[in-house]
């Protein structure tokens, strides 16, 4: 994907989104106007018609410029406008949101112990580490020094 | 008034208050020092652990951790040539040649020893000048304030990102997020989807560690899992020359160190800029001034001292504008505004009349964790080199649960865990499609009392359309807005179509 594909892909995402808040969510999640002050719906409005606008804007620009700029190859391009960039890695964002998103529930089950445990074995299995001694005395180290911060230091309810 | 004023200096000096801005300093420089981890990030996750402290523990904590931050960050910037923070990247230009020919401690020593000079610099510049700006300040109404924060938004998003229209986007969606919770005229929930967790609003802690710390760890797992760490250059000297700096090549270098310190100072009182500009600036006007510009980049003291001096200068004047305004001027004074919030202060030109001794005894955290750092730079530096060789597979894990369990701590909410999470996800998209975060965060932070003033405007002006034109500073600051933002986005519109 070029920069100009990943512009027009995400402004247009952010044209509709606001669209989106402007017709629909502010209007059914604001309250209504309560008589004096300003509206509730108003700095929401604001922002999301701020957005609209300048993603909107953006649009424009990407299309002019395609319209009336001869093409380039990529490497001809100066302002590099037509490389390739850095993707997004969904994979790599998944396996590491994952665990952290079943480790409170986990913790709540199990226990804050074993499931720190097993969270910090995991994810430091992703991050890359496969020697076992040092994975399980970091994880012991790390879950034993925040229980017992939190338990004992802080007095914090545990999750 | 002197009372007050000593006070607030004996409340610095309170024994565990003392402890807290040294340990600041010390886990500062700590975190500076391994590349990826920055001043905000360390701030963001340490500000659930201030809930525990008295405000002035709490602030002088963080305070000292930022600092200690600026100074770490030149650490890994002369052994791996990786700037620990955007701002030491002008430090490693010099830093890096010098840490090559064997001067690395050398090189180290010039960083620390301009940083507190840089750093005691703009702290007298901020006792100095808060107080009476304030002052003016107070004479300011809610139109004012209203077209102060437009401006301020505006420049944020122009100056600190690369593209104006990006800017604006991140920091109004950062106001739209700032919108959720209760509505503050009719107290009625707002924007919360029926979750009765979000009916309290969103709080900073969350978004700071999701934004600042989790995303960016999973960012830099992505270059990690790919490339591998960076080699490490540590090479020290055992000639006395080459570690150490004498105080005659301290004296030569006070009119570098002067001119870097007052850069630092005004760009950092200017909402926007940041560090990294003023680091970049004042080594290129030393480049400029010099009769040797041949050798920088290849080791020179005078290009270490420049960058170093400035980007500290830019600690202490960043609170300028926050204590005279309410209004940060990065992303460290943004996070410390949440830290104020926390401990029941609004930042401001009131907080003179209302918590002097307060902002005196921060004055006096400043000045001691200033002193800490020289301290402990002199007599840490060695340890402090051996944390850039911290593995990478060990350190990210412990950061990601620290991430996990510090959301949790501010208010024991595992709902609030959830919503790290969430922004961290939506901080990794801004991130890999060229949204700045950080205009979202001082979006976030501005918001109530951008519509806190809004509100007092319609209310005072019994819903007058017309109010705002009888301000005639309110119209200035409201046409300058609107100058640079239609300026910015034809500049935009030309580079475009010229390509």
């Amino acid at each position: 994907m070029t920069i100009i594909q990943r512009d027009n892909l995400i402004f247009g995402f952010i044209a509709l989104g606001s669209g989106a808040f402007l017709l629909w969510i502010i209007p059914a999640y604001s309250p209504p106007y309560p008589g004096y002050g300003v509206s509730a719906s108003l700095l929401p409005n604001v922002t999301v018609g701020i957005m609209l606008v300048l993603s909107v804007l953006a649009l424009v620009r990407n299309t002019l410029s395609y319209l009336l700029v001869k093409p380039r190859k990529p490497e001809e391009s100066p302002s590099g406008n037509t490389s390739i960039v850095d993707k997004v890695q969904l994979w790599h964002l998944a396996r590491f949101l994952i665990p952290c998103v079943l480790l409170m529930p986990a913790m709540q089950w199990l226990g804050f112990i074993p499931a720190g445990l097993v969270f910090m074995l995991v994810i430091q299995y992703f991050c890359g580490q496969r020697k076992p001694v040092p994975a399980v005395l970091v994880a012991v180290g790390m879950v034993g020094i925040l229980y017992a911060a939190m338990r004992y230091g802080l007095g914090v309810p545990m999750p | 008034m002197i009372e007050v004023i000593m006070a607030g200096f004996i409340d610095a000096l309170h024994p565990l208050n003392l402890l807290f801005v040294l340990v600041g300093v010390i886990a500062g420089v700590v975190a500076g020092a391994i590349p990826g981890i920055n001043g905000p990030m360390a701030i963001a996750l340490c500000i659930p652990l201030s809930y525990y402290m008295s405000p002035v523990a709490a602030i002088g904590f963080l305070v000292g951790l930022n600092k200690g931050a600026f100074f770490g960050g030149s650490i890994s910037g002369v052994l791996l040539n990786t700037p620990g923070t955007p701002e030491a990247a002008a430090t490693t230009w010099d830093g890096y040649p010098m840490a090559m020919q064997g001067k690395g401690e050398k090189a180290l020593r010039m960083a620390l020893y301009a940083s507190v000079t840089g750093d005691a610099f703009s702290t007298v510049v901020l006792i100095l000048v808060a107080a009476p700006l304030a002052t003016v300040a107070l004479y300011m109404g809610p139109p004012e304030i209203f077209a102060l924060i437009c401006l301020a938004m505006t420049i944020i998003a122009g100056l600190g990102t690369q593209s104006i229209l990006r800017g604006l986007i991140a920091a109004a969606f950062g106001v739209l997020i700032g919108t959720v919770g209760m509505e503050p005229v009719s107290a009625l929930p707002r924007l919360t989807f029926h979750i009765y967790q979000l009916e309290r609003g969103i709080s900073l802690v969350p978004i700071g560690i999701g934004m600042l710390a989790f995303s960016e760890i999973i960012i830099q797992l992505e270059h990690y899992i790919k490339h591998g760490a960076d080699a490490c250059t540590m090479s020290f000297s055992s000639k006395p020359e080459d570690r150490y700096i004498s105080w005659a090549e301290y004296r030569g270098l006070i009119k570098t160190l002067l001119r870097a310190s007052i850069a630092g100072t005004v760009v950092g009182a200017l909402p926007g800029l940041g560090a990294p500009v003023a680091s970049f600036f004042a080594y290129d006007q030393e480049k400029k001034r010099s009769k040797t510009p041949e050798e920088f980049g290849k080791g020179k003291l005078e290009g270490i001292a420049a960058s170093e001096a400035a980007n500290s200068a830019v600690v202490g004047a960043s609170l300028i504008p926050l204590f005279t305004l309410g209004i940060p001027g990065n992303v460290a004074a943004a996070l410390l505004i949440g830290a104020f919030v926390i401990h029941g202060m609004i930042p401001g030109p009131l907080m003179f009349d209302q918590n002097a001794q307060f902002i005196y005894a921060i004055y006096g955290s400043l000045i001691i964790a200033n002193i800490f750092l020289l301290g402990v730079g002199r007599i840490g530096l060695k340890s402090f080199c051996k944390v850039v060789q911290a593995p990478a597979v060990i350190l990210y894990p412990m950061i990601i649960f620290t991430c996990i369990i510090g959301a949790y701590l501010a208010e024991y909410a595992v709902f609030d865990v959830t919503l790290m999470l969430f922004f961290a996800f939506v901080a990794y998209f801004m991130k890999k499609f060229d949204f700045n975060h950080i205009c979202f965060i001082i979006g976030f932070i501005l918001a109530p009392i951008w519509e806190t003033s809004l509100q007092q405007v319609i209310i005072s002006s019994e819903q007058n359309p017309y109010m705002f034109l009888t301000r005639p500073v309110a119209i200035i600051l409201m046409c300058i807005t609107f100058y640079v933002v239609v300026k910015s986005i034809r500049g935009s519109f030309k580079k475009a179509l010229s390509a």
